[in-house]
């Protein structure tokens, strides 16, 4: 008879790991540490989410709400950001408020704290202080311009750090055709605080890397500017090696129109579309039917196509405006010519392909019932990422790990309560 | 006396273009040893994008310089099946295998990851690719740029009413690349504690789609289609970019709460402004937006950009001057930043490229400058793979190394 085996959940790749999040102060959203720390809960670690006593982390204030009701246990940032984590309250301007973060602190690896210098140094949690008392623990500073820089204690976000990198600059791509009116464009979101995030994830990782060659854990400096910065690195490679006037130097960082853009309209929508190397180009004029004008030997070379860009979109666009969305992209894809739809938040939400590889996720949780959520970053055959636990209710696990794990008793952390501490 | 935490992980990497590169970039300066795996069939197209100095060719690419930082380059003509099987002994000696190909490229080279768990039972291997996979698109062609329309981040990106854009920085593909790092660690963390590698199949539309949440979890929860807001946010006002002195010159400013807004009235010059009913909140802030752009725009107009910026930062606000690339390289502080280094490459002498985007308090980052294609083809094949002099000239000559 064949034996029992119980199902078992597959392993996580992180678990084990001990993880601190603590909570921004700044009035300026910055959810860069929570995405990092998320990063780090979904794939198995341990996070303890450390959050503000009553109003909770700068997520739970912000929409999206349910039916647009603000409600800070059931907001989608809040739903979506700290899942699998464990939720304390402490007010750490307090000092046996921040005394109990510090407890936390020691048996943990990694804390992501994105807190500005001179903040950190008034609370008395900034990084020389937190290095010198947990020589094994790696200090994560998430700042909007680097924990060290001249800049150190200057207010950014999202939007500054965005537009002081230059990719603001050159956003919309190409597309900017009356430049006193169309001013340089952040992304839609807060893409510079989540690239942020995991950028600050896999820093976090280089350092428990150099810790397993000597014990030893370290201060890490993340910060958003830089990492916005990280975005433009093709310019920064072109401006030393090429004169800042050369053609290539200016096609690459421009609000002008001057090469190619990534997006066009079609028939029903946007489709976005790209022929720029040679083999893309053969491609596109299969796709499209072959037409005559495409035959030119001005178009021959990349160079050529470069020169020609206006004459060239002028015939991509009139062939699109022939076709719907899925027709460009069925047929550029068959001559494999980069070419996909624009779609929308709610065609992304119902795609087919996101839909076969079983990207959103559902999951109960108590406040918030049922709530549907985008799913893995990637997919890890033998530890996939995994929901285990809904985002947490504000205080969730005080008892749990103020209680149990750092062992205060109940009268401690009833009096902590009725101090507002917790 | 820092570490370098990755001394003695090899990577073999078939990456190209910029996400794949981008993230074993990372693992170079942090000590491994990455073997990029460059091929006659597909070259590098970066290689070609733009030179040095007025001239374009396979080692003259500033951009190509940019990002293949620490790392030897060997050239194979993968469609052979003696290049094959020179990969294959790489792979044999490597603990990472990295490829960004078209799904089913690799299996063509009989380099899938079903072919390399044969003969390297615990590799860690990671696919990126447009849309993953498997799934009924996977086999798409495309970019970062390209597949960000796929995953929804055109559709919210650009002015208010107006048309879905392009994003600068070839965006997504260099925030691709820094989670790969992350995703790529952990799964070597995995094995450390377990002795089991794994295949990473990463989708570039769909972690994309995890770095808009806003977006997505208003329509999950509520079936509300966001739109496009320009630089606006729906909790901040104002929240924009707005015109300084001179042509073309802006400054960006995010006011988070009703006192900072006092204080960027009175910057202006404006004072009464912070305290008139239609502005002073912030409801009445986001109710009247269009005006409260208007006004404020008026004002910063006639200020130099540098200089307003200057007296906003002096007030705590948060404002900083909208940087084209060149202006970038000028600014004081990220001119001297650690983030630019100075490399040696062997056609083009020393330049600088941008090196990680974060510091660390004790890790000796390796930075080398990008190879030349092929440079190392010769040092790999004898010094990792033990091949003599006499059998490296007979496979030059066979055309299985280029």
């Amino acid at each position: 008879m064949a034996r029992f085996e119980p199902f078992q959940e597959p392993p996580r790749a992180l678990e084990g790991l001990k993880v601190v999040e603590l909570p921004c102060l700044d009035t300026m959203p910055f959810l860069a540490a929570s995405m990092a720390a998320k990063s780090f809960a979904d794939f198995g670690a341990e996070v303890v989410k450390v959050e503000p006593p009553r109003t909770g982390s700068q997520e739970r204030a912000l929409g999206p709400f349910r039916d647009e009701m603000p409600d800070p246990e059931t907001g989608g940032l809040h739903l979506y950001l700290n899942t699998n984590k464990l939720g304390v309250t402490i007010g750490l301007e307090n000092r046996r408020g921040r005394d109990l973060a510090l407890e936390l602190l020691a048996p943990a690896a990694i804390v992501f704290n994105p807190n500005r210098p001179e903040l950190n140094e008034k609370l008395g949690i900034d990084w020389r202080t937190l290095t010198a008392r947990f020589p094994k623990l790696i200090v994560v500073s998430i700042t909007f311009f680097g924990a060290e820089s001249a800049y150190r204690n200057l207010r950014g976000g999202d939007l500054v750090a965005t537009h002081m990198s230059g990719v603001g600059y050159e956003t919309p791509w190409h597309q900017v055709t009356d430049p006193s009116n169309q001013p340089p464009l952040k992304l839609g979101g807060r893409q510079s605080d989540y690239l942020t995030g995991y950028t600050a994830a896999a820093a976090a990782m280089c350092a428990l890397y150099s810790r397993k060659t000597n014990g030893a854990g370290q201060h890490v400096d993340v910060g958003q500017w830089l990492s916005m910065i990280s975005m433009i690195r093709p310019n920064i490679g072109c401006y030393s090696h090429e004169a800042p006037d050369s053609p290539s130097f200016q096609r690459l960082s421009t609000r002008r129109k001057m090469a190619a853009q990534w997006v066009y309209p079609c028939k029903d929508g946007w489709v976005s579309f790209n022929a720029g190397t040679d083999r893309f180009w053969r491609g596109a004029k299969k796709a499209m039917g072959n037409p005559e004008w495409m035959d030119s030997e001005l178009f021959d070379t990349i160079m050529g196509r470069t020169a020609h860009i206006d004459a060239i979109e002028a015939g991509v666009i009139d062939w699109l405006s022939t076709q719907t969305r899925t027709e460009a992209f069925e047929k550029a894809q068959a001559e494999h010519v980069p070419c996909f739809p624009v779609y929308s938040p709610a065609e992304v939400a119902g795609n087919g392909q996101y839909k076969a590889r079983k990207f959103f996720i559902d999951l109960e949780h108590p406040a918030a019932r049922e709530v549907r959520m985008p799913g893995a970053p990637c997919k890890f055959a033998r530890t996939p990422w995994r929901i285990v636990r809904g985002a947490p209710m504000l205080g969730e696990h005080n008892q749990k790990i103020l209680g149990e794990r750092i062992g205060r008793s109940d009268a401690e952390l009833a009096g902590l309560a009725a101090a507002g501490i917790i | 006396m820092g570490t370098r935490p990755l001394e003695g992980i090899r990577v073999a990497d078939f990456g190209w273009i910029y996400a794949v590169p981008h993230a074993t970039a990372w693992l170079g300066a942090l000590g491994a040893d990455v073997i990029r795996i460059e091929t006659s069939g597909a070259p590098d197209l970066v290689r070609f994008l733009t030179g040095t100095d007025g001239s374009i060719g396979a080692n003259r690419s500033g951009i190509f310089h940019a990002i293949n930082s620490s790392r030897r380059s060997i050239a194979l003509n993968l469609a052979m099946p003696e290049a094959q099987e020179i990969a294959r002994k790489i792979i044999r000696q490597s603990d990472f295998v990295t490829e960004n190909f078209t799904v089913g490229n690799m299996a063509k080279y009989n380099l899938a990851y079903d072919d390399l768990v044969k003969i390297k039972p615990d590799i860690i291997m990671l696919s990126g690719t447009p849309l993953g996979q498997d799934g009924p698109l996977a086999g798409s062609v495309g970019f970062g740029p390209t597949t960000q329309a796929f995953a929804g981040l055109c559709h919210i990106t650009g002015y208010p009413d107006s048309f879905p854009c392009g994003i600068g920085g070839t965006w997504p593909d260099f925030a691709v690349g820094a989670g790969m790092v992350f995703f790529m660690l952990a799964a070597l963390h995995y094995r450390d504690r377990t002795g089991e590698g794994q295949y990473i199949d990463l989708s570039m539309a769909e972690m994309i789609t995890t770095m808009m949440p806003e977006a997505m979890m208003d329509f999950l929860m509520n079936g509300r289609e966001q739109a496009a807001i320009g630089n606006r946010d729906e909790s901040m006002a104002p929240h924009g970019v707005f015109p300084a002195a001179g042509d073309d010159k802006w400054i960006a400013i995010a006011i988070a709460a009703d006192d900072e807004f006092s204080k960027l009235c009175e910057a202006l010059g404006a004072p009464s402004m912070g305290s008139d009913p239609k502005f002073a909140r912030l409801f009445s802030r986001l109710a009247n937006v269009e005006e409260l752009e208007r006004e404020i725009a008026a004002r910063t107009r006639v200020h130099p950009r540098d200089e307003l910026v200057a007296k906003l930062r002096a007030r705590g606000l948060a404002a900083g001057p909208v940087y084209s690339t060149p202006e970038l390289m000028e600014d004081p502080v990220f001119s001297r930043s650690s983030m630019l280094v100075k490399l040696k490459h062997s056609e083009v002498g020393e330049r600088v490229v941008p090196g990680l985007p974060v510091n660390f308090g004790a890790i000796d980052l390796e930075y080398r400058g990008a190879p030349m294609f092929g440079e190392h083809t010769d040092e790999v094949l004898t010094e990792l793979l033990g091949y003599s002099a006499a059998e490296i000239a007979r496979l030059k000559e066979a055309k299985v190394l280029i």
